[in-house]
């Protein structure tokens, strides 16, 4: 049997809509799921059906930053998700908007937030529906992330979430887990220049990577790379704060990253480098492709 | 009688007016707006790379290169090389592409009683996908062209790679969308030629001619296009005379009463910008034949975005065979931008045509910021008296599904109208 989704755009950029498009092996998606409503893929309901009546639907998909005086089809989105939260399965908002607020939440919209939390603050309402709730943060999201987070909901497999209601799964690791410049960072050397293959952006250029939850260097974007690996800069955008400003700069004490690794204290830290500073590896100071 | 039409990235309101069973008037309005103009507000300038591919999901990369261009143009003396230029260009182009195959077959092929084929469009795009992300590190929402260039750096690896994607997505062309070679589709100049082929694209324009469509979707045949690059031009077109001399301080922005998309306008007229435009100024043998006989109607602008497909494909092919690995992909401007209070603009063409950003900077912080997407200049909302370039495309026709066809071929995307 297919499982039944309603995909639901709030304040949203659709990113989200065209990253999902982008999953390579759609075919088998749809064969086994089925859009009672999309943006831009047909479905067998208009949207003011959808609005208007409470077509039965396994899981409802929430796109986009959320806020009572935002309305689709003439009903505010936060009577859409009330209604069809009571009729399905599970509830996967779709994106750092729909999580957290995203860039949206500083639009025009009133008390604009995500569905559960204002950026990292849990909200009270929809406590009736938690336990319903698999966040999926990204901005947009990866298309495997989301795709495979509803397979998983039509295996019932039962998914171990983080604190944000994020599957581990996808969530444990830091973005900085894969990149390609990590020797760099290992090593401390922080001769990162814009357009070259060398260096790591954590000392200078605000790689927010290594305090980032999110697959980005495991499962690679589009299959074939990542921000870092092509050297810009993760911006974060799998968590709460995002965006934050100044995203191009590394914002430091007294010489210190203000953001460290996960788990990283500021001691340890300091040593840390102090050790890996005394390296000095030639290799690393070079050109990759030196001859 | 109001229609609510979806399926357009968000949705939009027609009140269609009739006279004598014809619509006489269309009022357009969409209900929401997200005004990342005032996001943008007291922003660190560099942070605009991260949010404007954010305005919308679609055309996302054509923002980022807006928006580079616009903080670029604040300095004096600031230097590009060739191979940033090149890469810039190349991925705009592949989003471009991209966006044409999910307008043709997600969109368009089912309104004329087609089966969705979703696989049809995401396939190619997806290779297109791929190709920016090679660079770009991911598509939708990379921001990897940074003031001064791109923050990658190419190897000849790279080239193999993408030279694999742009031939798949050439065969897919010819295989699906028109069975004839790719090359010789980009350089055709016959409409009549193109119908004698078997494919996607000529069944719905022999469908048009079938059904009698042929009339469908004229409206003033005043085309604008401000994006200027190795392909395409800048200058507006009144049916075939075209005039390079245009300048950006005449096209406007107003408020109207009744929706949240402000209206575009050049010198108090209402042009139309997009594939069909672009054709018109760069004077495109094929499209001018079809505008010959058929006006801008749908058949020509249908037309004019299918084959921009092959044009910009081989055109692609050519700047990587210019490439020059060489060249820095990313030269240090010389002066911080946290000093910096000035202000300047730029002008793309994404998908949907026209795409204007202006910025004002303080001490390197974003004052003002102002977006003139496509969509607003095709989709404007005039007045009785003064309609906009889509409100007339739909003007005496006699079925609202078939005035929905027309709005449609403007491809329009609601988030973007609305930014
Ligand atoms: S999370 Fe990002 S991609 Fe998604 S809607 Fe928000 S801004 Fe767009
Ligand atoms: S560039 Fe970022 S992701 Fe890569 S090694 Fe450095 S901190 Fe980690």
């Amino acid at each position: 049997m297919k499982m039944r989704v309603l995909w639901l755009s709030a304040i949203a950029c659709n990113g989200n809509t065209h990253s999902f498009l982008n999953y390579p092996y759609i075919e088998q998606f749809l064969n086994d799921f089925e859009f009672i409503y999309h943006q831009v893929i047909d479905s067998a309901y208009s949207l003011e059906d959808i609005v208007l009546n409470q077509i039965p639907c396994d899981i409802l998909l929430i796109e986009g930053a959320i806020s009572r005086e935002f309305q689709r089809a003439d009903v505010s989105v936060i009577e859409i998700i009330e209604s069809y939260s009571k009729i399905v399965q599970k509830i996967v908002t779709v994106g750092t908007c729909a999580t957290f607020g995203g860039i949206f939440r500083e639009s025009d919209y009133e008390n604009t937030s995500g569905l559960h939390f204002n950026q990292e603050k849990s909200l009270g309402n929809f406590q009736d529906i938690l336990d319903k709730t698999v966040s999926l943060s990204g901005c947009p999201v990866h298309p495997e992330v989301l795709v495979n987070t509803l397979y998983a909901i039509k295996k019932s497999v039962n998914l171990k979430l983080d604190n944000f209601l994020r599957p581990k799964e996808f969530y444990a690791y830091t973005v900085h887990n894969g990149c390609t410049r990590n020797e760099y960072f290992e090593y401390k050397v922080d001769n990162h220049k814009f357009g070259e293959l060398e260096g790591c952006m954590y000392y200078d250029h605000g790689c927010q990577a290594p305090y980032t939850h999110a697959s980005c260097n495991k499962i690679l974007w589009n299959e074939v790379n990542s921000k870092t690996r092509a050297g810009l800069p993760c911006m974060g955008c799998t968590e709460p704060k995002f965006p934050k400003q100044n995203l191009f700069e590394t914002k430091k004490n007294m010489g210190i990253p203000e953001y460290l690794p996960v788990g990283v204290g500021k001691r340890t830290y300091l040593t840390l480098a102090g050790i890996t500073k005394a390296f000095n590896i030639q290799r690393l100071q070079k050109k990759l492709f030196d001859d | 009688m109001i229609k609510l039409i979806e399926k357009i990235e968000g949705e939009a309101k027609l009140n269609f007016n009739f006279k004598d069973n014809k619509i006489d008037f269309v009022d357009i309005e969409f209900m929401s707006t997200r005004n990342i103009e005032n996001i943008l507000k007291g922003k660190s300038a560099f942070d605009a790379l991260v949010i404007n591919p954010r305005v919308c999901g679609i055309c996302g990369h054509a923002h980022l290169i807006a928006t580079v261009e616009a903080l670029e143009s604040c300095y004096d003396n600031l230097q590009i090389s060739n191979k940033a230029k090149s890469l810039r260009e190349l991925t705009l182009n592949f989003e471009l592409i991209q966006n044409h195959f999910k307008w043709f077959y997600l969109t368009m092929m089912p309104l004329f009683g087609h089966k969705q084929e979703v696989l049809k469009a995401t396939y190619p795009s997806q290779l297109m996908g791929k190709a920016i992300a090679l660079f770009g590190g991911q598509y939708p929402h990379t921001s990897y062209a940074v003031v001064g260039g791109v923050v990658c750096d190419i190897t000849e690896m790279d080239i193999i790679k993408l030279q694999h994607y742009i031939e798949q997505t050439v065969k897919f062309v010819e295989d699906n969308l028109i069975k004839m070679e790719s090359e010789s589709f980009s350089t055709c100049k016959s409409v009549d030629n193109i119908l004698k082929y078997e494919g996607d694209l000529p069944d719905i324009l022999r469908q048009i001619k079938k059904e009698e469509l042929l009339a469908y979707g004229k409206s003033y045949g005043r085309f604008i296009s401000f994006g200027e690059n190795s392909y395409f031009k800048k200058g507006k077109s009144l049916k075939t005379r075209v005039n390079n001399n245009i300048f950006i301080e005449h096209a406007k922005e107003s408020e109207t009463a009744t929706s949240f998309a402000k209206n575009v306008s050049y010198k108090d007229k209402y042009y139309e910008v997009g594939p069909l435009a672009r054709a018109m100024v760069n004077k495109n043998k094929l499209i001018l034949d079809a505008h010959r006989k058929y006006g801008d109607s749908i058949f020509s602008r249908i037309l004019a975005r299918v084959s921009e497909i092959s044009q910009l494909l081989k055109h692609s092919k050519k700047l990587i065979q210019k490439l020059d690995l060489n060249e820095p992909s990313y030269i240090e401007p010389c002066i911080d931008i946290k000093q910096f209070s000035s202000s300047g603009y730029s002008a793309v063409e994404a998908a949907r045509g026209t795409l204007i950003h202006k910025v004002e900077l303080e001490n390197g912080f974003i004052k003002n910021y102002e977006i003139i997407t496509p969509t607003q200049w095709n989709l404007s909302g005039g007045t009785r008296e003064k309609q906009g370039v889509s409100q007339k495309a739909m003007i005496g026709l006699y079925d609202i599904k078939m005035a929905e066809l027309v709005f449609k071929t403007f491809d329009v995307c609601s988030v973007c109208t609305t930014h």
